[in-house]
């Protein structure tokens, strides 16, 4: 096993790599900005290294001065945990230059699953479902004509260099081609100063869910049962949960089967997540993240497995070894991201004292999370507060060990995203399970005496 | 958005009311909701919240080690995670003693960080009263590294 570990984070997630390293005895370097001088990864790590002012850019993303603090603490590995520097293939290739292992994949691998094309070609190649669609960029009005008559409509018109929904147009039938066809191109050269479009089968009700992935040095991989992130808001996700509700067990290990060909042609070590979107009994590609996830510890919950202490494994030379049980879901699980968001006002961000913090217990009940009652959540970083896990013998079970928990669950000095997940778990289609990723864009978030309550719109 | 809504005039007469409330009231803030229209008024906390931007006004708040400062001293600080090095190079005369004066300008050490040798000058002038850190030793982002004490002005 490894020696010392620098922990290029910070949050929720610096401490439970933190922990994961005490639990293997495995010593820890924590680094820290001048605004986290009072953050608990600064505290609980065996050693700390200030590398720099609050702006993430000249501190977690800093990276001559976390490779500056490796050195001087010789750190034999540097885990990235999630954000930041964490899908950066600079960043692992300067490690692996310096003699400085990175806990993920090699550099080439992040690479090539960082882009978005190269990506579908890959798994493509390793014969994984990818959304019905042209072959590349689609030149011409008639080409996208072409890729309609064979997929058949609806379907998207995407900006390549795209993102956040700039340069892309739903089309419903063959004569609405050209307007749209024209004027997501112009929109995308605009944004992007890159007119290039490609075309996908448009899928309505789709949900997200997604397979970790587990690999080691000796080419031993695992994947786990699925989790399903189909609550977002704005491509954010908000709940997760495992395994996913009513998905047939053919597709279950289709998913499974086809992670397992993906990684297995990358020659992947270490873990990751492999995303897919789930409509109508079929399942397509859409990315692969090359790292740990937020959602991570629903998959701990119902496998029993540690998956940050198996990357340290993995980064040490060892080999996996995950018991047969794990692959199979032991009950249900569900996380909840409580974030500094204010619900009540658009999601506004939220900064300042925590006064008072308490959070839940009981049976089945985890929460990770960095606050303490006097901590000050300061506003360069992201909103994430605490994630609460709740795992039980089913999913009915633990929606209300959710409720449950999340009433007990106290943060005052400001406003959280904790009233917008009970009234997520009150709401009846919810309950039903197997919700689409567009279900909290479908209702409106209304206050009903102190309480929030969703109300779905009319349409 | 009804269009109607967009043509009214703000209804800044309402604000300034509201703002008067919230000042006699001393609450720390105000929200009222008429139809379409939410007015927040809220009060300006009393210490100004750190200015964005406005990186160097951080640390001090929290610098439980700042008596020193407090007797006049100046800190010059690291502006970078590196190793300390007082001297150009290995078996050279160091920068400078306890007890020399530098100007504004001149070199006091190097900090070496990824094979870049930082050279950290002083950003006063005065008098070197304490070497803080330990030659070839690693040193991190904003700590002090010496305490000079600034000429009278």
């Amino acid at each position: 096993m490894i020696g010392k570990v620098l922990v290029a984070n910070r949050g929720e997630i610096a401490l439970r790599i933190i922990r994961a390293c005490r639990e293997l005895g495995v010593r820890s370097v924590a680094v820290y900005s001048t605004a986290d001088r009072d953050s608990l990864h600064h505290e609980l790590a065996d050693e700390s290294v200030c590398i720099g002012p609050p702006p993430a850019a000249s501190s977690y993303l800093n990276v001559p001065a976390i490779i500056s603090a490796a050195e001087l603490t010789g750190a034999d590995a540097i885990h990235p945990g999630y954000g930041f520097l964490a899908e950066n293939a600079r960043f692992a290739e300067i490690c692996e230059r310096v003699g400085l292992r990175f806990v993920g994949p090699a550099s080439d691998t992040i690479a090539r699953m960082g882009d978005k094309a190269e990506a579908r070609e890959a798994a493509a190649e390793a014969g994984v479902p990818v959304t019905p669609g042209s072959d590349g960029p689609c030149e011409s009005v008639d080409e996208v004509k072409r890729v309609g008559a064979e997929i058949g409509y609806p379907l998207v018109v995407k900006a390549s260099a795209g993102g956040g929904g700039k340069g892309m147009r739903v089309v419903e039938t063959e004569a609405k081609v050209e307007a749209a066809y024209l004027g997501a191109s112009r929109e995308a050269g605009a944004n992007f100063g890159d007119g290039s479009v490609y075309v996908e089968k448009y899928l309505e009700r789709l949900r997200h869910v997604e397979i970790q992935v587990l690999a080691d040095s000796y080419g031993e991989t695992v994947t786990f049962p699925e989790r399903d992130c189909s609550v977002q808001r704005r491509y954010q996700k908000l709940i997760e949960e495992s395994p996913a509700p009513d998905l047939p067990e053919d597709a279950r290990e289709g998913l499974m089967a086809a992670s397992e060909d993906l990684i297995g042609s990358l020659g992947y070590e270490g873990a990751g997540t492999v995303e897919f979107v789930y409509a109508d009994g079929e399942f397509y590609f859409i990315e692969m993240n090359t790292r740990l996830q937020v959602e991570h510890p629903v998959t701990e919950m119902i496998s029993g497995v540690d998956i940050v202490a198996e990357q340290l494994k993995v980064v040490s030379g060892e080999r996996l070894e995950i018991p047969e049980e794990a692959l199979y879901p032991d009950g249900h699980a569900i996380e909840f991201r409580i974030n500094a968001e204010d619900p009540g006002r658009n999601f506004l961000p939220q900064a300042g004292l925590v006064e008072v913090y308490n959070p839940p217990g009981g049976p089945g009940v985890r929460v990770d999370s960095h606050l303490y009652a006097g901590y000050r959540v300061p506003p360069h970083y992201d909103s994430l507060l605490a994630k609460l896990i709740v795992h039980a013998r089913d999913r009915e079970a633990s929606i209300r060990r959710g409720l449950r928990a999340l009433d007990e669950f106290a943060i005052s000095g400001m406003e959280t995203t904790l009233p917008l997940h009970l009234a997520v778990l009150e709401d009846e289609e919810f309950r039903r399970g197997g919700v689409a990723t567009r279900f909290l864009a479908d209702r409106e978030l209304e206050s009903e005496g102190g309480l929030l309550r969703l109300v779905q719109h009319l349409s | 958005m009804p269009e109607t809504d967009e043509n009214r005039p703000l209804p800044l007469r309402e604000v300034e009311q509201l703002v008067e409330l919230l000042r006699e009231s001393g609450v720390g803030e105000i929200r009222v909701r008429r139809g379409e229209t939410e007015i927040s008024v809220s009060a300006r906390p009393e210490v100004p919240a750190t200015p964005a931007g406005n990186q160097a006004a951080v640390p001090e708040v929290s610098e439980p080690e700042a008596s020193p400062e407090m007797d006049g001293l100046h800190a010059v600080r690291s502006p970078v995670v590196g190793t300390f090095y007082r001297a150009p190079a290995p078996g050279e005369d160091t920068y400078v003693e306890v007890g020399d004066t530098v100007s504004a300008g001149q070199t006091l050490c190097i900090v070496e960080a990824m094979k870049l040798m930082n050279e950290i000058v002083a950003d006063v002038s005065g008098e070197v009263v304490e070497v803080l850190a330990e030659n070839a030793g690693g040193v991190e982002y904003d700590q002090p590294l010496f305490y000079l004490r600034p000429d009278e002005q």
